[in-house]
């Protein structure tokens, strides 16, 4: 006897491929564009890190008092900023800094 | 044969290279593990290391890797004959291109997202990285040849295409200040934008646009500029290096990426317009058109290319095998990947979907246009109008009139060049100040820097002939592929793994792609010491000539030295007594 619930996994798998469509056209139309804006905050994200906690790098913009009280803002910033500052980077890496 | 027996075996190659000669590399050498960290997750910055799930990243690498490439190669290569082409696209695939991508992947992943820039300084020597950036600055500057050419000389001079083109570029920009100033939904954007881009096409078609086009052309017979060079190939060459003026200065929001983003949507639709297309119409391949022509591809009144070993393997690099998608694989998707288990998916899958396009663009040549014509048309050196009156015959079959067809494809093909350009030309300012940057110091500024890469390339694209430029675009591709396959085959000798399945690929692209760059450098040289050519095919062949030579040596260098590392013994590290 045929399982009554048979369609159900046919229903599940057409979605399942309709999802992976979607995701496919998103990443060769849109994906690209949210990647830029990202990158243009993270930018700006760690402008701003590096305003404040400037003092780590011996760049002093921001006097200490005024960094303190900035800092628990700052913190969830500073391990993506730290990646990304120390990170070596190659000739092939640079075009992507140009904007 | 029929051309759907054509997909057939394009399918049965996917089939066959996929699901069982990559899952069983992947499975028994590489051996992804699912469970280890990923760079996109350890070095999560929000910049350049971020996980994107495994489809999204499909369509990314896809989109970054098909460009004019697997379309304008197999449409020369079929010179040899359809058959030796068809073969090279499957066969090349299958054991060879996707070896490169995903690996390329592969290494970037397990080496936490250093580029093959940084792995040749640490796996073969100090010059090896100065040479492979040189390489590359060549590579690049024969990218704005091949593909300034193609666009400015063949098919922008068509007056049916011109306001289509501009028009895009000026929706682009809408589509821009749509999304991000005015904040409206991207979905209204898009229809709104494709919509009248597609009539901006149309428009192109109708009579006064044509005769004003006509008239900025210089009427029918465009007039002589210097040289070979008409006043219209002069005029729309200037246009396309403007427009990669802007592309590689003005804000990436601004111009290069929502133009991107409304010209994907022109060619996806025409790509899937035409597979519709031939899939109604079926057609048999035409009994005249040769399956093998001869060796020497010589096809009918067209002028010989060439000894099919080594041209044929160079001439289709995109869709059998390309260098770009190295650069992509290892600086882009490497460091988005969010499990190691999605690499060959990713890497592996998007070429074989590009060996798709190839195979389709090479039934456009063979049964959309047919042997006649085609000789007709490549006599005349529009290899790309081969293409565009390919796909005009395709969407006919689903209603579409060839009137609109024929200027729509040469705007596809014109968007596919532009969209790389702009980062070719943005790549080669920031090279350029790299290298220069302390003994000229001007050269850092971002106007400068664009404009000397410009010139390098108007040079390029003023002089010569582009059947030449064209295979050393596709050598200089193929040496960078090997190149990345050599560094590969080091990075997987340092892990103590089996090497050969991608050393052997290596040695035959790398003494291919040597072979037709020596064997280009002779006929440019003999042509030239032949004598009686205009003043521009003179100096563009002893600037192809040279540039051959130099690429030539620059790869035997390194691949002198890459060969002396691979030699050296594996440093086998002991335990620290205790």
């Amino acid at each position: 006897m045929a399982n009554p619930l048979r369609w159900l996994n046919w229903r599940h798998t057409l979605l399942n491929a309709w999802r992976a469509f979607k995701d496919v056209i998103y990443g060769m139309t849109t994906y690209e564009m949210v990647r830029d804006l990202k990158k243009e905050r993270a930018r700006l994200e760690h402008l701003f890190v590096l305003i404040t906690m400037g003092d780590w790098l011996g760049i002093p913009i921001l006097p200490p008092y005024y960094a303190l009280r900035l800092l628990p803002y700052v913190l969830p910033q500073i391990p993506g900023w730290r990646c990304c500052l120390l990170r070596e980077r190659d000739l092939t890496d640079l075009t992507d800094f140009e904007t | 044969m029929n051309a759907i027996t054509v997909f057939i075996i394009s399918l049965v190659g996917i089939g066959v290279g996929y699901f069982l000669y990559a899952k069983s590399i992947d499975r028994a050498i590489i051996q992804p593990d699912s469970n280890k960290i990923t760079p996109a997750k350890m070095y999560m910055d929000g910049v350049d290391f971020t996980p994107a799930n495994r489809n999204v990243l499909f369509g990314y690498q896809f989109k970054s890797v098909a460009a004019l490439g697997p379309i304008v190669g197999p449409i020369v290569a079929i010179q040899w004959g359809w058959l030796p082409a068809l073969l090279w696209i499957v066969l090349g695939t299958m054991f060879i291109g996707w070896v490169q991508d995903y690996a390329s992947i592969m290494v970037g992943v397990r080496e936490e997202g250093q580029t093959f820039g940084a792995l040749s300084f640490r796996l073969i020597s100090r010059r090896a990285r100065t040479i492979l950036l040189i390489f590359i600055y060549a590579y690049l500057l024969l990218i704005m040849a091949a593909f300034g050419k193609i666009v400015g000389f063949d098919l922008m001079t068509n007056p049916a295409v011109p306001l289509g083109v501009l028009l895009v570029m000026v929706l682009g920009m809408v589509a821009g200040h749509m999304t991000y100033k005015l904040k409206m939904d991207i979905l209204v954007t898009t229809s709104v934008t494709v919509v009248l881009a597609f009539f901006g096409i149309w428009l192109g078609t109708i009579g006064p646009v044509k005769s004003l086009f006509l008239a900025i052309n210089g009427g029918a017979t465009s007039p002589l500029l210097f040289g070979s060079v008409t006043w219209a190939q002069f005029l729309w060459s200037i246009v396309v290096l403007l427009l990669c003026y802007l592309g590689a200065t003005l804000p990436i929001w601004r111009w290069a990426q929502p133009i991107n983003y409304v010209a994907f949507w022109i060619v996806f639709l025409g790509i899937v317009g035409g597979t519709i297309g031939i899939v109604i119409w079926h057609p048999a391949i035409p009994a005249d058109f040769p399956a093998f022509s001869n060796f020497e591809g010589k096809l009918g009144e067209l002028k010989a290319l060439g000894p099919l070993w080594p041209l044929l393997f160079v001439t289709i690099a995109c869709g059998a095998i390309s260098g770009w998608h190295s650069l992509v694989s290892s600086s882009g998707t490497a460091r988005q990947l969010e499990v190691e288990t999605d690499a060959l998916y990713v890497g592996g899958g998007a070429m074989f979907l590009e060996m798709f396009l190839a195979t389709l663009s090479l039934l456009c040549a063979v049964v959309g246009v047919g042997y006649e014509k085609y000789v007709v048309l490549v006599s005349k050196g529009a290899n790309a109008g081969v293409f565009a009156n390919g796909l005009a015959t395709f969407l006919n079959k689903i209603g579409i009139p060839v009137s609109f067809g024929l200027p729509y494809g040469s705007v596809f093909l014109t968007l596919m060049a532009l969209t790389i350009m702009y980062l070719v030309v943005r790549f080669m300012r920031v090279a350029s100040a790299e290298f220069l940057g302390d003994a000229v110091p001007v050269i850092r500024n971002t106007a400068v820097g664009t404009i000397v890469a410009l010139a390098l390339s108007a040079v390029m694209i003023w002089t010569g002939f582009w059947s030449y430029v064209w295979i050393l675009f596709g050598g200089s591709n193929q040496l960078m592929a090997s190149i990345a396959l050599l560094i590969i085959s080091l990075w997987l000798k340092s892990k103590e793994k089996n090497y050969l399945w991608a050393f052997v690929p290596f040695i035959f692209m790398f003494i291919t792609s040597i072979a037709a760059l020596l064997n280009t450098a002779w006929q440019v040289i003999t042509a030239n010491l032949r004598g009686a050519l205009p003043i521009d095919k003179l100096i563009g062949n002893w600037i192809a000539g040279g540039l051959a030579i130099f690429l030539s040596i620059a790869a035997l260098i390194l691949a002198w030295d890459a060969i002396k590392a691979l030699m050296r013994p594996a440093k086998v590290s002991k335990p620290a007594e205790a």
